[in-house]
């Protein structure tokens, strides 16, 4: 036991080692990542210039802005490449070698993305943040908020992971890997509410979005983040939801991947 | 047809020390050392002539090549293709040549190798006579219609180098720079390749430049050698003297005698002191001279006298043999005075 | 060489690019249909995302009326003609990407060294007509053509016929130019795919009107990565009938054009041909 855990463990190391040889482009990743926030916050904060004062959802003007912005910085924490490169590896094929290794391929993945989730956090997410603090007010949490927040990231994290490597699955069947993760992205950009904030949605898109798993990425954390939940029990309830949605689209992986290795052995005879 | 002189290539390498303290004091202040992959490298090449560029890993060959097809310009020294500087002329210098870089497909990864020969043919504006005339042959000899409208990327190494192979001599081009076109080639398409290239050569008086690491693809295409070693030329002449640089000789004999194989063994050793001799098949032995010490006249005499020899024969020497020497500093020039 | 020898010569060469680009793009069409499983995958990819940010739209006119002094249907009628300059340009010049990705750091380049075309020409001409492209085309017409025909804009005037296309074509140039000079970064450090994709989503900025954005941000989109004339500014005087900063816009797009393509001159004396 303590041996396999030293085994992935190593994989982490690797990650690491890899995420830091390639340290120069996380500076172009805080640009790239300033920029796509500051499209949606601008475009939002536009409607609050205008004179009739709207109050979309409930929002004030710096939480909208917090909200829009800690959402954005999800999003990248989110897009940690897991399903480009999974499908990469069902087309080359390198995903038979992978097989053969003395290591669960999903696990071994989850340990690969792990170090780019902690850099992406250290060297993008808290920079920008940094920058949009220094631009807008903002609604900061209080203690507690900010711990359920952290719990609810954390979740959010590992869903993002199935969730992508579900759609990388998809090269088994089509190699056009750019068309379904950029569908991947708006489905999920539209439905966790990292657009638009649930609460602002029009009643038939929020109705859609309850029924979806993706709203326990964003709109869950978010919400904690900003306090928007009556009492203790509801915030509890929140974290809950999005646990058992969590657990759901993990066990749909396990699934899916199994079904993929047998098929997988099917094809390479 | 082609002219290098005191052809130089440096390249600036940049040392990043390792760590991240080192990776972004590189991004303010980058520390390089001057590398010189080719050093003053002079040759000529006749038109119509057959060269093998030849040289150990990282002696300079690609680069000399990539400079005569003008992918890089020299640091210092000109070369010609034809009276035109590749790297000043690209344009009119690529129309010219044909070119193969085993390693790095010329192709359209995602098209079909007819899609892409038609392609080629537009680019290069050849008519259709000799587009005609010049598919029929690579039908034939490289089975180009096997390869069918696979993509170019699915194909295997060695159907891919047919295709390449094809793509360079669509256009019938003055001269051939092919670095590695046999790779991933089985021994009967490496056979049709050589034919391919030495019709061209007959008929069209196709001026060759070719590098392999396979030494039966130059002996059976080249005249002529150009060696480098370290970025310099060591040798410059036909296979012929290249091969009479050898500094060791072989001679394989059998004999009726009774004499059992370690005898012989003995016997020769002790009568021509120097040399090694070994078991080679079917009772034969092989002897192993120094050009330096024997001639062949003197090891044929004492094998002649000693034994009652039923079959005797000089192998060309070993292509592999006289590089390794010429690589390792070059043969002892007092060597080929002493030989008769 | 006198100009009688050049005129000639330049003539012949430009037939002969033409004649290269019309083979090329029919070449090009045969690959879409053989592979049009993935061409509609990534056509459907694109469509689901511009309804998804026309949702977008909708949604905060649900709360405001106008948003700058812009209504839905003209924001609508931005965001598609904001396409059309894109998508034309990805039609043509999206293997830049791979310059700045790959080609370089493996030495891959090397090939397009080899053939009697020019570099830049060589480069594109790798593949025409990118489906995505075309969705894009597809979807900012239709977008242009319901917001125009709600807002009455006169789509089938002689000015809108003549200015339209050539506001496209300039605002493509524009696109195609900063990808090239993030391209051209790539000969001097091997791999600029980042830049290029940081690049492409400030672009992002030019599907609403920039009056959205801070006064520094509508500079630098003005005037330094100068997206607000591939949309904002065209669109502006096609709602109004007033140029405005449109006469700006053939100055811009020949100072984008010429620095790209000096950078992208002095990139190629740079290659080096890296890998074995």
């Amino acid at each position: 036991m303590a041996g396999s855990v030293v085994r992935y463990l190593a994989f982490v190391g690797v990650g690491f080692q890899s995420v830091l040889r390639y340290r120069a482009s996380f500076f172009v990743s805080v640009a790239t990542t300033a920029t796509t926030t500051a499209v949606v916050v601008f475009l939002w904060r536009a409607v609050y210039q205008h004179p009739s004062h709207p109050a979309p959802g409930g929002f004030t003007l710096p939480t909208i802005t917090t909200y829009l912005l800690v959402a954005q910085l999800l999003i990248r924490l989110h897009d940690n490449r897991v399903d480009s490169e999974f499908a990469n590896d069902i087309m080359t094929g390198n995903i038979a070698v992978a097989l053969a290794r003395p290591a669960r391929y999903p696990l071994m993945r989850f340990c690969l993305a792990v170090p780019v989730i902690v850099a992406d956090l250290l060297l993008v997410a808290l920079p920008v943040l940094a920058l949009f603090a220094w631009l807008f007010p903002l609604r900061w949490p209080g203690a507690a908020d900010l711990a359920l927040f952290a719990v609810a990231a954390a979740c959010s994290v590992v869903l993002a992971f199935a969730v992508n490597l579900i759609t990388g699955m998809h090269a088994i069947v089509t190699t056009n890997t750019w068309g379904v993760t950029l569908l991947k992205t708006t489905v999920v950009g539209l439905f966790s509410g990292g657009l638009v904030p649930t609460d602002a949605m029009p009643a038939p898109l929020a109705h859609a979005a309850a029924l979806l798993p993706f709203r326990s990425m964003i709109d869950t954390p978010v919400r904690l983040f900003l306090g928007r939940y009556d009492t203790t029990a509801d915030a509890l309830r929140l974290l809950a939801h999005q646990a058992l949605w969590t657990a759901g689209t993990v066990l749909l992986c396990a699934l899916l991947w199994r079904r993929l290795v047998v098929r997988i052995g099917v094809l390479r005879g | 047809m082609i002219r290098a002189e005191a052809l130089t290539k440096e390249f600036r390498q940049h040392d990043v020390k390792p760590g991240l303290l080192g990776g972004l004091g590189a991004l303010f202040r980058r520390e390089h050392r001057l590398v010189r992959a080719v050093d003053g490298v002079t040759f000529t090449v006749p038109a119509g002539a057959k060269v093998a560029y030849i040289g150990p890993n990282g002696s300079g060959k690609s680069t000399t090549i990539k400079m005569l097809t003008g992918v890089v310009t020299p640091t210092s020294g000109r070369c010609t293709v034809g009276g035109l500087e590749p790297y000043r002329h690209r344009r009119r210098n690529a129309r010219r040549i044909g070119v193969v870089f085993g390693q790095r497909s010329q192709l359209w990864w995602d098209l079909s190798v007819p899609d892409a020969l038609r392609i080629l043919q537009r680019i290069y504006e050849v008519p259709d006579p000799v587009y005609r005339r010049n598919l029929a042959l690579f039908r034939e000899l490289l089975d180009l219609d096997a390869l069918g409208t696979t993509r170019v990327g699915e194909l295997s190494l060695g159907q891919r180098m047919r295709a390449e192979i094809a793509a360079s001599l669509l256009h019938d081009p003055a001269v051939v720079f092919w670095d590695e076109p046999t790779i991933g080639l089985d021994l009967a398409f490496k056979r049709a390749v050589h034919e391919l290239l030495n019709r061209a050569n007959r008929e069209l008086g196709t001026t060759v430049l070719l590098t392999s690491h396979d030494l039966n693809d130059i002996a059976a295409i080249c005249d002529s050698t150009v060696i480098l070693s370290g970025g310099r030329v060591v040798h410059e002449g036909s296979l012929r003297a290249l091969l009479d640089r050898a500094a060791h000789r072989y001679t394989i004999f059998g004999h009726a005698g009774t004499l059992g194989t370690a005898e012989t063994i003995r016997t020769v050793e002790e009568a021509l002191p120097g040399v090694t001799a070994t078991a080679a098949d079917e009772g034969r032995i092989r002897l192993r001279y120094d050009v330096a010490r024997w001639s062949s006249r003197e090891v044929l005499a004492t094998l002649l006298t000693r034994f009652e020899v039923t079959d005797c024969y000089a192998p060309e020497p070993d292509l592999q043999d006289v590089l390794g020497e010429l690589y390792a500093g070059g043969t002892p020039d007092d060597a080929r005075a002493v030989r008769t | 060489m006198n100009r009688a020898a050049t005129a000639p010569a330049t003539l012949h060469g430009l037939l002969y690019y033409a004649g290269l680009t019309w083979f090329l793009c029919r070449v090009s069409l045969r690959r879409l249909v053989t592979y049009r499983a993935d061409f509609l995958l990534g056509a459907i990819g694109f469509v689901v995302r511009t309804g998804v940010q026309c949702l977008l739209i909708g949604i905060v006119f649900n709360w405001v009326p106008t948003l700058d002094g812009w209504t839905r249907d003209e924001v609508l009628f931005l965001f598609g003609f904001a396409l059309l300059p894109r998508g034309l340009d990805r039609l043509f010049t999206d293997w830049l990407w791979f310059v700045a990705g790959r080609l370089v750091y493996t030495g891959e380049f090397d090939r397009y060294l080899v053939r009697p075309l020019r570099p830049l020409y060589s480069i594109v001409a790798e593949r025409f007509l990118w489906p995505d492209g075309a969705a894009e085309l597809i979807v900012g017409i239709s977008l242009v053509g319901y917001a125009g025909h709600r807002l009455d804009v006169p789509l089938w005037s002689a000015g809108t016929l003549v200015v339209a296309p050539l506001c496209v074509l300039c605002g493509a140039l524009i696109y195609a130019s900063v990808k090239l000079l993030c391209a051209s970064l790539a000969f001097w450090v091997l791999i600029s795919h980042p830049t290029m994709h940081a690049a492409n989503q400030v672009a992002e900025f030019a599907g609403f009107p920039v009056g959205l954005y801070p006064a520094p941000f509508q500079w630098v989109l003005t005037w330094v990565l100068p997206f607000a004339f591939t949309a904002t500014v065209p669109v502006a005087y096609l709602l109004s009938g007033e140029p405005g900063q449109l006469v700006w816009l053939p100055v811009v797009t020949a100072g984008a054009v010429a620095v790209a393509l000096a950078a992208w001159t002095r990139g190629l004396a740079a290659y080096r041909s890296t890998g074995n």
